[in-house]
């Protein structure tokens, strides 16, 4: 087995994405985290970030991946892992309106950034267009596949309003579903792009 | 076929909403007050005998709770493996990635970093990866009493079948066709991998599992660790996929209890992605050989067939083939034997003994139809089943429909080219079908069904729903037995203290055998209510049924499907796309024919991932899987998969609810030997080995 620590793989594997992003001056409804687990010796930073529209002031371990933060101390669960090494995208989540797999993204990057994951998609108790084309075509059949799903689906119909449907297959091609429901998810997708605002921010609330 | 007011009509589950939203809680949301983390170290190597471990160092490491290994735990994996006894932990260890500690610490990496810390001593012993090496004289012995693996009566022999006379069948033949093909071992890759949390309260076990039947899950449980089944609740709300690999009790389930014990606390054991596919199981590889004699007619005389199946390093499902059932002949003989080798377990995958058996009986049989200069798809309705085992009458069957109105809509006398391997241009299109069947037997199930004084109707059911939309098709079935809308009847499931015992959602039992449970139970409540009137207030009314119906004598019931294929085979660089695909499905009555299709156009698309990318490759000289992982493993992606046409076939069945049959394995099974004929018909040279890669093509072609 080899030894390498979580944030070197992660670092050494993806983009390397600096946070650079200013920290929000307002902090209006600031959540307090769940109480993480204090390990000696773990380099800990605080970071401040916005979760579907609530300020976050955290602080995290380093090694901590976004998905980990979402999960497990955020009890953010809707957000899925399938594979914790960026290949299912059960994991994506939007950052600043950007899908990512959370999986491959380091906590302590998100200082400063918006995130919108699947329990951000409905707005004031009314689903998304696409939350509503999921269940009409029937997408999700185990669903753990779904919250990634919606979430790069709603990456795509921000940026694409109308897209044709090689357009969903080729934006959707790195989510993948193993029972293999990819019939009933492009149709659901282009059903909802129908109906889905042509504009939108990642976090617009 | 009588048209019903709530089954037949396309209805959208009834967790839909949870499952869109994030709410939905699978075994891995669950975060128990104080639980504790843990991870398993595995063998790096695919043959070792332990000869120490020490634990020093990793129990030194703050913030670790509790370790197994085989000198503190001694406990049998018995659901996985009836066969052989595997215990939870193995010495020797028996292929890389067979469990050697469990690790439970305060959190996920402090359980990592002590998995790195425990100091194991390994003899590495001489290991085998060849199914045919592992059967030679003086080859090593994996298990006591060789690599040959037990027969379904524990002796260590092949299984067999035999009907007529094989010999004399292939000497009235006017043409005898022989040859052999291989299939891979590739995994489930269900989106959740391998997880449980559980949790002690004095005696009391609780587990939340994620696990295709929590009644067989709870009794597999009780019986490994000697509890009384009353002492353990298995709770499984959300699962996220299995396809096979989490029927029954898992080694996880165990060691996540074990560990809760040792530690006095609350345990979440969770697999990786890469223990998903060397450490949990994948569908057995296979190697066949056929004789087939034929009439210059076309008519089949005898069908010989003889395999060996890869078991891997331990026994676990049948490792059985299938296939040459679907074909009427009077002389039939086979023989599976399956054998181990020091690599990652095989067991149920979606129809575990099919889609790589029916790939290699359905190739053949395409080469006897070219070789009569027959149309394949005429040569399938002259010779296809018409009595199970050309003996037992089926209670109904749907299969000459499915050809015949499958190849209507694939639009097959089109698209088929008699001359293989014709046309022009580097890209060549070809088409290819197959059929098959699935058996679809009544048996022991059991549901409760309650109405309280406000008029909504509580069907306790012990599903779990593994995508299937399980729960919405008990719902369907009990609405419409009531006579009421689906929106009076609360469904209940998924906890073994709410639920009584429903067969596993395995083998695509679900729908016919609990459905029929449903059935009785709602009947009786509806003569309570007759008799004693509708409750009023706090009143309840409960009615409850256990189904065990005898096996049909006589008949045999089962399922019926053919697939049609059309791909594009790229000579030059070996790359293939389906770019049509039609699906003919008998399951008799379709409960519901939203979610059925889910699962026929996934059925579909799984098998055309097996039949042209998916493998779990071994090195042979050091006994390592080489590209576990979504990546490498290939799984199908929304870029690969083609629309899947759905063709259904109702036929009307007298037996099981409503007269559904099964459906959710039937679905993949004839894919792969489709796909398989349609790249003979596109390149005109058969791949007799899966998967179907380009290089495999390429190498055809030179």
């Amino acid at each position: 087995m080899k030894k390498i620590s979580r944030r070197r793989f992660v670092e050494g594997t993806s983009a390397g994405i600096v946070a650079v992003a200013a920290i929000p001056a307002v902090e209006a409804q600031q959540k307090a985290a769940v109480t993480p687990a204090n390990q000696p010796g773990v380099p800990r930073t605080t970071i401040k970030l916005n979760i579907n529209g609530v300020d976050h002031r955290i602080e995290v371990e380093d090694r901590w991946t976004l998905v980990e933060l979402l999960r497990d101390h955020l009890e953010l669960t809707g957000t899925k892992i399938g594979c914790d090494r960026g290949e299912c995208g059960a994991c994506t989540v939007l950052v600043d309106g950007t899908p990512l797999y959370s999986c491959s993204q380091l906590a302590v990057w998100m200082n400063g950034r918006s995130i919108q994951t699947v329990e951000g998609l409905a707005k004031n108790g009314k689903l998304d267009p696409l939350q509503e084309a999921f269940i009409e075509h029937d997408a999700p059949q185990c669903g753990y596949c779904t919250s990634g799903q919606l979430m790069i689906a709603k990456a795509l119909l921000m940026k694409n309003a109308r897209p044709t449907r090689d357009e969903v297959r080729a934006a959707m091609t790195g989510n993948l579903c193993r029972c293999s429901n990819y019939n009933h998810y492009v149709e659901a997708v282009m059903a909802a792009s129908g109906t889905a605002p042509s504009t939108g921010g990642g976090n617009a609330a | 076929m009588t048209p019903l007011k709530t089954v037949g009509h396309a209805t959208h589950r009834i967790d839909a909403l949870q499952r869109v939203t994030g709410a939905a809680k699978y075994t891995s949301d669950v975060h128990l007050p104080g639980m504790l983390y843990a991870r398993v170290l595995r063998s790096p190597h695919p043959h070792a005998r332990i000869r120490k471990i020490d634990l020093t160092k990793a129990m030194g490491l703050p913030g670790v709770k509790a370790i197994l290994t085989h000198e503190n735990c001694d406990v049998t994996w018995s659901s996985g493996d009836q066969l052989n006894q595997r215990r939870l932990f193995n010495n020797p260890v028996r292929f890389a990635g067979d469990p050697v500690a469990a690790i439970a610490a305060v959190d996920r990496h402090v359980a990592e970093d002590a998995t790195h810390l425990i100091e194991v001593d390994y003899e590495v012993l001489p290991f085998l990866t060849d199914l045919e090496e592992a059967l030679k004289p003086g080859a090593i012995a994996i298990h006591e009493g060789g690599n040959l693996s037990l027969n379904n009566q524990r002796q260590p022999l092949p299984q067999t079948y035999k009907r007529g006379n094989v010999a004399e069948g292939l000497k009235a033949a006017d043409r005898v066709f022989e040859d052999n093909f291989t299939s891979a071992h590739h995994n489930n890759a269900q989106l959740e991998m391998r997880v449980s949390v559980a949790e002690w309260a004095g005696d009391k076990l609780t587990v939340h599992a994620a696990t295709q039947g929590i009644a067989n899950c709870r009794t597999d449980i009780a019986k490994d660790l000697k509890i009384s089944a009353d002492n353990v609740r298995v709770i499984s709300e959300y699962m996220g996929g299995g396809f096979g690999n989490k029927n029954q009790c898992q080694d996880s389930d165990l060691m996540a209890a074990l560990l809760a014990k040792q530690a006095g606390a609350p345990v979440k054991l969770e697999f990786t992605r890469k223990e998903d596919f060397v450490a949990v199981h994948g569908r057995w590889s296979s190697r066949q050989s056929y004789k087939v004699g034929v009439k210059n007619d076309g008519t089949l005389t005898a069908i010989q067939f003889t395999a060996l199946t890869g078991a891997g390093a331990y026994r676990k499902g049948s490792c059985d083939l299938a296939g040459t059932e679907i074909y009427q002949v009077p002389n039939l003989e086979t023989s599976v034997s399956p054998v181990y080798t020091n690599t990652a377990v095989a067991a149920n995958y979606r129809a575990p003994a099919y889609p790589q058996g029916v790939f290699g009986i359905e190739s053949l049989m395409d080469d006897v139809a070219y070789g009569l200069k027959m149309d394949p798809m005429e040569f399938r309705l002259k010779n296809m089943t018409r009595k199970f085992r050309d003996q037992t009458p089926y209670t109904s069957i749907g299969l000459e429909d499915c050809i015949r109105k499958g190849a209507e809509k694939f639009e097959w006398k089109k698209r088929w080219k008699p001359i293989a391997g014709s046309g022009d241009g580097p890209v060549k299109r070809g088409a290819g079908m197959a059929m098959g069947m699935f058996g679809s037997g009544l048996g022991r199930s059991s549901a409760v069904v309650r109405l309280d004084g406000t008029g909504q109707y509580r069907l306790h059911v012990g599903v779990t729903d593994v995508g299937t939309a399980a729960k919405t098709t008990m719902g369907l079935i009990a609405a419409e037995e009531l006579g009421v809308p689906l929106e009076k009847v609360t469904v209940v499931w998924g906890d073994t203290d709410t639920c009584p015992f429903s067969v596993g959602e395995s083998g695509s039992r679900t729908t016919v055998q609990t459905g029929m449970a449903v059935i009785e139970a709602v009947r009786d409540l509806k003569k309570q209510i007759a008799e004693k009137g509708p409750p009023k207030g706090s009143d309840v009314l409960t009615a409850m049924a256990t189904t065990n119906p005898a096996p049909l004598q006589g008949q045999s019931r089962n399922s019926f499907v053919a697939h049609f294929a059309e791909v594009e085979v790229n000579v030059e660089t070996g790359h293939t796309i389906v770019t049509r695909f039609v699906s003919a499905h008998d399951s008799g009555r379709v409960v519901n024919p939203l979610t059925a299709q889910s699962q026929v156009q996934g059925g579909a698309i799984q098998g055309i991932g097996m039949a042209l990318h998916e493998e779990l490759l071994y090195d042979k000289r050091s006994g390592q899987p080489l590209n576990a992982g979504y990546y490498g493993a290939r799984i199908m992606t929304h870029l690969d998969a083609p629309l899947v046409d759905v063709v259904w076939v109702e036929t009307d069945e007298p037996y099981g609810p409503f007269g559904a049959k099964t459906l959710g394995e039937p679905t993949i099974i004839p894919t792969v030997a489709a796909v398989a004929n349609a790249v003979y018909n596109a390149i005109g040279r058969r791949v007799k080995s899966l998967p179907i890669t380009r290089d495999k093509i390429l190498g055809v072609l030179a």
